[in-house]
């Protein structure tokens, strides 16, 4: 009956009675992983033994992270198409025009349509008067149908500009041909350059150099194509190629002279762009006889791409407000699932947990189990919510037409989340689990 | 409640296989298993039950050893505190040299897991895991790493004639089979003592006699067997038998 090792192990007779117990059980880790390997196994298996139950738990979860991976990725995509947009004017512009972008009531559209028009004189009173200003230019907008032959491109904004840097300030690029030169701008003929919409809309898609020479009729008025626009892209669906830039003199004639401008004021760099804005604003309060300190109305609106930002920025945080909130009931609803089916897995499994705790499975051994379980369910519903949230988050950005990000950071998030709610609403069945009896989880059937 | 009168219950009057019996209060440090005036109460409702009223007695190492009783004997509460699954009320149990009496159910799980092996009648195995899985389940309690673990796992089926089903399910094992996994896998962890509970009670007779036939091998090899059970024909196997009545010992009379 002697024993000469450890685990030696006759292959003839097996005894095993022992005088001492050997010294590895008395420093024995917290967490053996090979009880954790044994909990994730086990996990897995019921997992697999009850596939609807466990698809069922699942979806609580699946939902709440698909919101929240979703939209996410979605904003993530919209923000970079957002931040591209306006690096290509860049925040050292700034604009002075009758009304703002923005017009929040009826009664500051009545205000603001008593202001005096913008007129050339402004613009020409700030290139003189601001220091800080760098390149100062006009612009006049109209929403017009163009025509081609028998092809019509509906909605196009036709931009009459003042002088060539506004091509500059406005951040567009002429891809082929060539823009007017400012003798023929001020001369006023009619001449024009086409953003690449114009193209697809009126030249069926033809090569550039087809169009150039070409005549297109705005509002019957011809007009030579002298060049084509480098693309831009789209923002939110809108197309910011769907252009056609005129010389202002030419729009002048054909729109009138009474039309309000808007003046465009560049600075070489973000950091002058203040100093620039204050003599702009002296300048512009001078020539609308408002005093310094006079609050009620300007006479003029100074912006720059800064409104649209932060207007922007107070629907997306709105946006993920909601989201956050819809992700949060789900999963909380979906925790209240899986515990639910966790006391009912513990409650099924009673006399396994019996059998376990007689040969030795202590307490943090069992729970460890169970929490493993809750876990293999949340981590895989978050997981499949990671996948569903990209699916969908594909699917619109293909529909609206911005750049799909796809960020670890967020499915590392989705699952993590889902883990924890996992380790929570596991942790009280699985305390259960633990501190039953082993001898009347025996008696279980 | 006080020693003297405890001192004079039945339990005194057992017949003891060793010549000098050990004092009642303190235990024998050469016994496996030395039980001290153990009682066992179980409230129920507001009356108290006592399902053992003051037992002690000695097993040396290597004995084959049956505890017979009817059911309401005390017989099982017994079985479950020899196994370690519960404690004493009141009273001294020393295994292999440990006081287990006063342990908490972490250091009791890691006795179990040490120095008792269990065979139920019921087999209670893993219906889903292999029978190799299921004998190695005691190990991966212990912390034997893995790949000692298939090997001592190996071995124990090897020693119960089941080599060739290693990996078969229970539901694939008839019954004799699945009681010589659930013995293999009480054998796996080289315990101190072989513990059965009615092993032979969901067996045909035939296969009742296979798996005693095995219990006397292990014997043989130098094993410590104890078998509770209320037939006395699987009694009659053990080398010794303790009789439980209501609580107390009855009989402790050595066979051969």
């Amino acid at each position: 009956m002697e024993r000469s090792g450890e685990h030696d192990v006759g292959p003839q007779r097996y005894t095993f009675a022992r005088a001492v117990l050997p010294a590895r059980i008395k420093s024995l880790p917290f967490f053996r992983l090979a009880a954790i390997w044994e909990a994730f196994r086990v996990a897995t298996g019921s997992l697999r033994a009850n596939k609807l139950r466990t698809a069922l738990t699942l979806m609580g979860i699946v939902v709440g992270v698909t919101a929240v991976i979703a939209v996410v990725t979605i904003i993530k995509g919209l923000d970079q198409t957002v931040a591209q947009t306006f690096s290509s004017q860049g925040s050292t512009v700034f604009t002075i025009s009758k009304n703002p972008q923005i017009i929040k009531s009826r009664e500051e559209f009545v205000k603001f349509n008593r202001r005096k028009d913008v007129t050339h004189e402004d613009a020409e009173a700030i290139e003189r008067l601001c220091s800080a200003c760098w390149r100062v230019g006009i612009a006049a907008n109209a929403i017009e149908t163009v025509k081609y032959q028998d092809q019509k491109a509906e909605n196009v904004r036709v931009r009459g500009i003042e002088p060539l840097t506004m091509f500059d300030i406005d951040g567009v690029n002429i891809d082929v041909g060539r823009i007017w030169t400012e003798s023929e701008g001020a001369a006023g003929r009619d001449i024009c350059v086409i953003g690449p919409d114009m193209l697809k809309n009126l030249f069926k898609d033809a090569p550039a150099d087809r169009a150039v020479g070409q005549e297109i009729r705005i509002s019957g008025r011809p007009y030579v194509v002298l060049g084509v626009l480098e693309p831009l892209g789209s923002i939110f669906g809108f197309s910011r190629d769907n252009v056609v830039y005129i010389p202002y003199a030419t729009y002048q004639k054909a729109y009138g002279a009474r039309r309000s401008l808007v003046v465009f004021i560049q600075v070489p760099a973000a950091e002058q762009l203040e100093a620039a804005e204050d003599q702009v604003r002296t300048v512009m309060r001078n020539r609308r006889n408002v005093a310094m300190g006079e609050v009620d109305d300007e006479g003029f609106a100074l912006e720059t791409q800064d409104v649209f930002l932060n207007l922007y920025g107070a629907a997306t945080s709105n946006i993920y407000i909601v989201t956050i909130g819809v992700a949060a009931i789900s999963l909380v609803v979906g925790g209240i699932v899986v515990m639910n089916i966790m006391l009912v897995s513990v409650t099924e499994r009673t006399k396994e947990i019996g059998i376990r705790k007689a040969i030795g499975a202590r307490r943090k051994d069992i729970l460890t189990q169970f929490l493993i379980e809750a876990v293999v369910v949340t981590a895989l519903g978050g997981a499949l919510g990671v996948g569903t949230g990209f699916g969908l988050a594909y699917i619109i950005s293909a529909l609206i037409g911005f750049p799909l990000l796809v960020s670890v950071a967020s499915a590392v998030l989705g699952v993590g989340v889902s883990s924890i709610v996992g380790i929570v609403s596991g942790l009280w069945p699985a305390w259960r689990a633990a501190k039953l009896d082993p001898i009347e989880a025996l008696r279980a059937e | 409640m006080s020693d003297a009168t405890l001192t004079l219950s039945p339990t005194e009057n057992v017949i003891r296989p060793q010549a000098a019996p050990a004092q009642v209060d303190g235990h024998d440090p050469s016994m496996l298993i030395s039980m001290r005036n153990i009682w066992k109460t179980y409230q129920m409702g507001t009356e108290k039950v006592h399902a053992l009223h003051g037992v002690s007695f000695d097993i040396p190492r290597g004995e084959y050893i049956a505890i017979i009783g009817p059911s309401g004997s005390g017989k099982s509460t017994l079985m479950n505190l020899i196994g370690c699954l519960d404690t004493p009320t009141q009273g001294q149990y020393w295994l292999n040299g440990k006081n287990v009496s006063e342990m908490d159910d972490d250091e009791l799980a890691r006795i179990r897991n040490q120095e008792v092996g269990f065979v139920f009648q019921t087999f209670n195995l893993l219906a889903r895991a292999t029978a190799l899985h299921n004998v190695e389940l005691p190990l991966i309690y212990g912390g034997v790493s893995s790949s000692q673990r298939h090997d001592m796992a190996k071995q124990a089926l090897k020693a119960v004639d089941l080599s060739e089903r290693m990996m078969h399910k229970p539901n694939e094992l008839s019954g004799g089979q699945r009681q010589r996994v659930a013995i293999a896998r009480a054998l796996v962890n080289h315990p101190s003592i072989l513990l059965a509970d009615e092993p032979t009670g969901a067996l045909d007779s035939h296969t009742s006699m296979e798996i005693m036939d095995l219990f006397e091998r292990l014997h043989s090899e130098g094993n410590t067997i104890i078998v509770v059970t209320h037939e006395h024909d699987i009694a009659a196997r053990a080398h010794r038998v303790i009789s439980i009545r209501d609580g107390l010992i009855e009989k402790d009379e050595r066979l051969r």
